[in-house]
């Protein structure tokens, strides 16, 4: 079992969502959760057994790959799909974080989906043997499958258990990112076709890319079919993660999507953009990341400044936290191209950071909505004499939101910010790193002005809101094992940076950068 | 056995983090809901730090330091850690604040327990558990053996202070008022933030001591390659001059300097920061938030010492807020208002110190400042437990009822309005001569010491302003003529600290000491006492600036003579049965006065006016604009408007056929151009 866990994980975690649609759905959410400790259990004793050094790409060891790895499953042409997964110091804390975030969204799903819950929890685990299919793949085309696998579970699950607009949320979600995917995969394979290779191994493609063994083709020079790849890579991911200008399905998927969904959505599947941004973008072409980094990095300043101030500007307290996910993915892609090992370690943190940060957010938000039926802040006042705990931990998340030290948001900033500053790859880093940072400032504004009209003041309720009940455990247990993560990661950010650090210097040592 | 006590340095903001977290899980059963483990936790602490002070006095370099105690981030090259530095400042410093802290804990008892108006309220363990937290987070900022773990302790305290200014939580104002001050002083932080990262970045460390980066700093102005293997320096932006560069760090770290000791023109929210309970208010004026501030300054003078631009800027902005806020101190009409405005008049007068290089009067001051402010915060405390007013109007008269209150309170009054022997007088004195000094052989600083003496007339006018109404005269409501007694938690440490705003200025009585030469510098030596690159000789030393050799006699009479012209009329206006108001609004300078200037409006413009609108504007640009044109495409290509209405047909069946679907005919393109068939 051990031999094959990684294989074991997706299998069990599918073979869990079909089980999990088989049975009724009032047994539906304990089964599920039962189910979910597998996968869970298995990433966090990957995690916690882990010893290997570098990037699997680019040389490093291989974690937890099986003798399966290396089987060509179908021959494509003149290529081979082969079936390779393994980890690195990378991939291994977003496995982590997905299978924690799938078994609390699971629980906090209790009580707010009320129907067809083997259907909604079977989804929900099928979503997570892709995500983990997403981030332990190496095959391009078998990466392709689960990356686009991940769609299917996420547009049933906003499309037909969300709110009022659900179809409309649902289907932009769907058509934009499917329009994303179609981008990046022609882009991809019109680079391969340039390539002496014979799979989409992503090892053997870096590799080749290293050699320069790129040639032109159908009159287009290899130079040329690098940059045309490179950027329709980057706007395929670019739409998952989001950047500006393409981020605007996101509010709505979240404000449509139930509270659980929402966090698998602002907490992992935003992540695939930015990881994938990594492994293709900057691991296998460091020398173009260089070339445009100042382009990306106003594109990263912009998407921080403009995320914040969107959401500022909104009066729906989920959409406040939709919009500062905009914000703090600027700070990812910030890290990403300063191609240092704080910039892209602080990068890789960040998405584990925010993943559990946003996660323990829109928690919170589903806790507060369950009580009152409202999400608009104007309806709310004096929340916090009512609510204490749901409030107490939302204020402790937003606080983290906005980098409080020994919070892990702050360790990923800092380590961005540290990265940043003085990188050799991006001119005029000092002023691209203050600019972003400016953010920490309006994203403190936007929610402690927030908070302060919704959860202090006399408790008073608009017309037509439910007088809020106490959560329940099962609403309040996962918001507390996800701060527990957030203060963990931000007292001690090196159980995760220390792998994470390992993996990227070689990223950095490729693009001949400053090792710090 | 010194060696010990130096270990066992960390638990001195331990023990009252502990106390944070008994108060927070156990505090609603335990009795006084929190208040006695508190109490102990910061005493504790408080032998402690008396403790390793005198470790620090026997030991023969007087320095200690481990910088990397604990590694939060190791990356090869730039590792970034936590650690301690003992030295003669963060002892002295650690005891001041452990002081404080415990006899606040002491008066919360009587102010928040024993008062039933108070009482009755609740919410005590979160109080104690958000002053534990407070003291704890203080504590480690004051031990931070470098910039980085400075800066994060800084915030923790940043976010106390917003946990009890806004402590009343089902208030409006209060939510306010604690927004406020975090976020008026993050704006200073930002500043702060990027300095950190950016001497990191330059430095290769954010130390303070021991081939710290103020020793780096020298060294690069002392070579001319700074850059390099060889070099002190890791990098610098853009082939700019070391000197500059510096500067522009310094001045950077200075922002936060500002927000935090509430100088202008970041000294908006310490006014309104006055919606908390007042026992907090005396702990963030005298010993914990405020005062971070220009600890943070003196902690690193090193560096600043040898960028007389940075100085300069310092000096200024010290001079100026000295002698605006207490402008603005003499039209309060609530007692804890003045209080405010005093609080940063004052600290521009340790911004001014240390900003004319005296980094011996900057701490003494903010010393005298923490134990006398403490006191008069406290003494309002002790008013409103007994009258529950605090508008002054309402007030008058107390000198018969509450007389350890009142006698205490004088003491501080005077200690604050600069009249000798009272503490006040002394570091006051040392601060204005030094800038005086200076200011003659460098007239641009006059301009500063200037204003800050202007200051001490009015200090000395709207203290005892203050003092007179509050305690002389005829009470002015029922509850002033007959207030409610005060218990023994609340005239402890009104009389500790009494005693201290009497007696502390004695440890450096410079004037007394140039005429006696009787070697009476014992805060001077003890801070020079430290070997190396810490002491006071080393800072004049490095510092640039030339002094004028002139007597104190003159300076000291001229700045005694104005508090006391200031207290006088004072006298003559308020010392009365039935005082006027005389500032009531209606003139022009008195409404600027009244509205402090208009600075709230101007940054409540800035937050919400301009901010606000231009969030507003985006938002509309995001929706309109960019999502338009999303949906837009959408609706015009192939898969929109009523075809996508069309497909919604709601059946978990046909989204499944439709995603699969979709799969396959990209596998079948992929394939077909990847050449699976030829």
């Amino acid at each position: 079992m051990v031999d094959v866990i990684i294989e074991a994980l997706i299998g069990a975690t599918l073979l869990a969502s079909v089980l999990v649609l088989l049975v009724p759905d009032r047994v539906a959410g304990v089964f599920a959760t039962l189910l979910s400790l597998v996968p869970l259990g298995g990433s966090l004793w990957m995690f916690g057994q882990y010893t290997g050094t570098g990037n699997v790409l680019l040389g490093g060891t291989r974690g937890f790959e099986s003798t399966l790895s290396g089987t060509t499953l179908v021959p494509m042409g003149p290529y081979e799909v082969q079936w390779i997964a393994a980890v690195d110091g990378i991939a291994l804390p977003l496995i982590a974080l997905s299978t924690i975030l799938t078994t609390l969204s699971i629980v906090s799903a209790f009580n707010v989906i009320e129907e067809r819950q083997s259907q909604f929890y079977g989804l929900v685990l099928f979503l997570e043997a892709a995500l983990i299919g997403v981030f332990s793949t190496l095959d391009f085309f078998v990466w392709f499958i689960f990356w686009e696998a991940v769609l299917l579970p996420m547009y049933l699950l906003i499309g037909v258990w969300g709110g009022e607009r659900r179809k409309y949320a649902a289907m932009k979600f769907l058509i934009y990112t499917n329009v994303a995917s179609f981008v990046l995969f022609i882009g991809f394979l019109a680079l391969i076709v340039g390539l002496d290779v014979e799979s989409f191994s992503l090892i053997a493609i870096t590799e080749a890319l290293q050699a320069g063994q790129l040639s032109g083709y159908v009159g287009l020079d290899a130079r040329t079919l690098l940059v045309v790849a490179y950027w329709a890579l980057f706007v395929g991911f670019a739409v998952k993660v989001p950047i500006v200008p393409v981020h605007t399905w996101l509010p709505d998927a979240h404000v449509e999507a139930p509270a659980p969904v929402s966090v698998l959505l602002a907490g992992v599947l935003l992540k695939m953009g930015t990881y994938a941004l990594l492994r293709y973008n900057v691991t296998m072409f460091p020398n173009l990341t260089q070339q445009f980094a100042e382009v990306i990095a106003v594109i990263a300043v912009v998407s921080v400044i403009y995320g914040a101030l969107l959401a500022l500007a909104q009066e729906d307290l989920k959409r406040v936290v939709a919009y500062s996910s905009v914000s703090s993915m600027g700070y990812v892609i910030l890290g990403l191209v300063a191609l240092t090992v704080y910039g892209i370690g602080g990068g890789t943190f960040q998405m584990l950071s925010h993943g559990l940060i946003s996660g323990l957010l829109f928690m919170a938000v589903g806790v507060i909505y369950g009580a009152t039926h409202t999400r608009m802040i104007e309806d709310l006042s004096g929340l916090a004499t009512r609510m204490p705990i749901a409030v107490g931990v939302f204020f402790a998340g937003a606080f983290g939101y906005m980098g409080l030290p020994l919070m892990s948001g702050f360790a990923a900033e800092v380590f961005v910010f540290i990265g940043a500053f003085d990188a050799p790859a991006l001119a005029g880093s000092p002023v691209f790193t203050a600019l972003g940072m400016f953010g920490i400032v309006i994203v403190a504004g936007y929610l402690l002005w927030a908070m302060q009209r919704a959860f202090f003041g006399p408790y008073e309720l608009a017309d037509g809101v439910d007088t809020p009940e106490s959560a329940g455990a099962t609403d309040i247990v996962p918001l507390f094992v996800l701060l527990g993560l957030i203060v963990l990661l931000g007292v001690a950010p090196e159980i995760a940076f220390g792998m994470i650090e390992d993996a990227t210097r070689p990223i950095v040592e490729v693009a001949g950068g400053d090792p710090r | 056995m010194a060696a010990t006590i130096f270990q066992l340095a960390p638990l001195i903001p331990v023990l009252p983090f502990v106390a944070f977290l008994v108060a927070l899980t156990a505090g609603r059963w335990l009795p006084e809901k929190g208040a006695y483990v508190g109490i102990l936790a910061a005493a504790g602490s408080l032998g402690l730090s008396v403790w390793t002070l005198l470790a620090v006095n026997a030991s023969a370099s007087s320095l200690y330091v481990a910088n990397e105690l604990y590694t939060w981030a190791a990356v090869e090259g730039l590792s970034l850690t936590f650690g301690v530095l003992l030295d003669p400042l963060s002892t002295f410093m650690l005891v001041l604040v452990a002081l404080i802290a415990t006899l606040v804990f002491v008066f919360s008892l009587g102010y928040m327990n024993h008062d039933e108006h108070h009482r009755e309220r609740g919410g005590l363990p979160r109080y104690y558990a958000s002053v534990a937290l407070f003291t704890a987070s203080m504590l480690a900022f004051v031990l931070a053996s470098n910039l980085l773990m400075a800066f994060i302790f800084f915030e923790l305290v940043g976010l106390c202070s917003y946990l009890l200014i806004g402590f009343w939580l089902t208030d409006r104002a209060p939510a306010s008022a604690a927004k406020k001050a975090f976020l008026v002083t993050r704006f200073g932080d930002y500043f702060f933030l990027v300095g950190v990262v950016g001497v990191l970045a330059t430095f290769g460390t954010a130390a303070f001591a021991e081939g710290g980066f103020p020793q780096l700093a020298s060294d690069a102005l002392a070579t001319s390659s700074p850059v390099g293997p060889d070099g002190p320096l890791q990098w610098l932006p853009g082939g700019i001059d070391p000197q500059a560069w510096f500067t522009i760090l310094g001045l950077l770290v200075l922002g936060g300097a500002i927000g935090k000791s509430a100088q202008f023109p970041l000294h908006t929210w310490l006014p309104d920061a006055m919606e908390g309970p007042t026992p907090i208010s005396a702990l963030i004026h005298a010993a914990t938030m405020v005062a971070a501030g220009v600890y943070l300054l003196a902690r690193m003078f090193g560096f600043y010492a040898e960028l007389p631009q940075a100085l300069a800027v310092i000096a200024f902005i010290g001079g100026f807020t000295a002698l605006f806020a207490a402008t603005m101190g003499v039209v309060k009409d609530d007692i804890k208002q003045v209080l405010a405005y005093s609080t940063i008049s004052q600290y521009g007068y340790m911004m001014l110190g240390l900003g004319v290089g005296g980094y011996v009067a900057a701490t003494f001051h903010l010393m005298t400042h923490a134990y006398f402010k403490a006191l008069l915060f406290l003494g309002a405390g002790a008013i409103i437990v007994a009258t529950h007013h605090q508008d002054m109007w309402a007030l008058g008269g107390l000198r018969e009822h509450l007389p350890v209150t009142r006698w205490t309170f004088l003491a501080g009054a005077l200690s604050l309005a600069g009249i000798a022997p009272f503490s006040g007088f002394w570091s006051k004195e040392e601060v204005l001569f030094d800038a005086l000094i200076v200011g003659l052989e460098h007239p641009l600083l006059l301009g500063a010491y200037a204003m800050a003496l202007v200051a001490v007339l009015l200090t000395g006018f709207y203290t005892f302003r203050m003092y007179f109404l509050t305690f002389h005269g005829e009470p002015r409501s029922d509850a002033a003529s007959d207030p409610d007694p005060v218990g023994w938690a609340i005239k402890l440490p009104l009389v500790v600290l009494g005693t201290l705003a009497v007696v502390a200025g004695f440890v450096n009585m410079k004037p007394v000491d140039y005429y006696v030469g009787a070697d009476l510098l014992y805060l001077e030596r003890w801070l020079d006492g430290v070997a190396g690159a810490l002491s006071v000789t080393h800072y004049h030393e490095l510092l640039s600036y030339s002094e004028a050799a002139i007597s104190p006699l003159g300076p000291t009479l001229l700045t005694l003579g104005l508090a006391l012209i200031g207290a006088y009329m004072a006298h003559l206006l308020y010392n009365v049965p039935d005082p006027d108001r005389y500032f009531d609004g209606t003139g022009v300078v008195d409404s600027l006065l009244k509205h402090n200037y208009y600075q709230d409006e101007l940054q409540v413009w800035l937050a919400t006016g301009l901010t606000g609108s231009i969030a507003r504007v985006s938002n509309l640009f995001d929706q309109r604009a960019i999502d338009g044109l999303v949906d837009g495409t959408a609706s015009a290509g192939l898969i929109g408007g009523d075809r996508v209405r069309n497909v919604q047909f709601g059946v978990l069946p046909g989204y499944v056929a439709l995603l699969v679907g979709s799969v396959v005919v990209l596998i079948l393109v992929a394939g077909l151009y990847g050449g699976w068939w030829m």
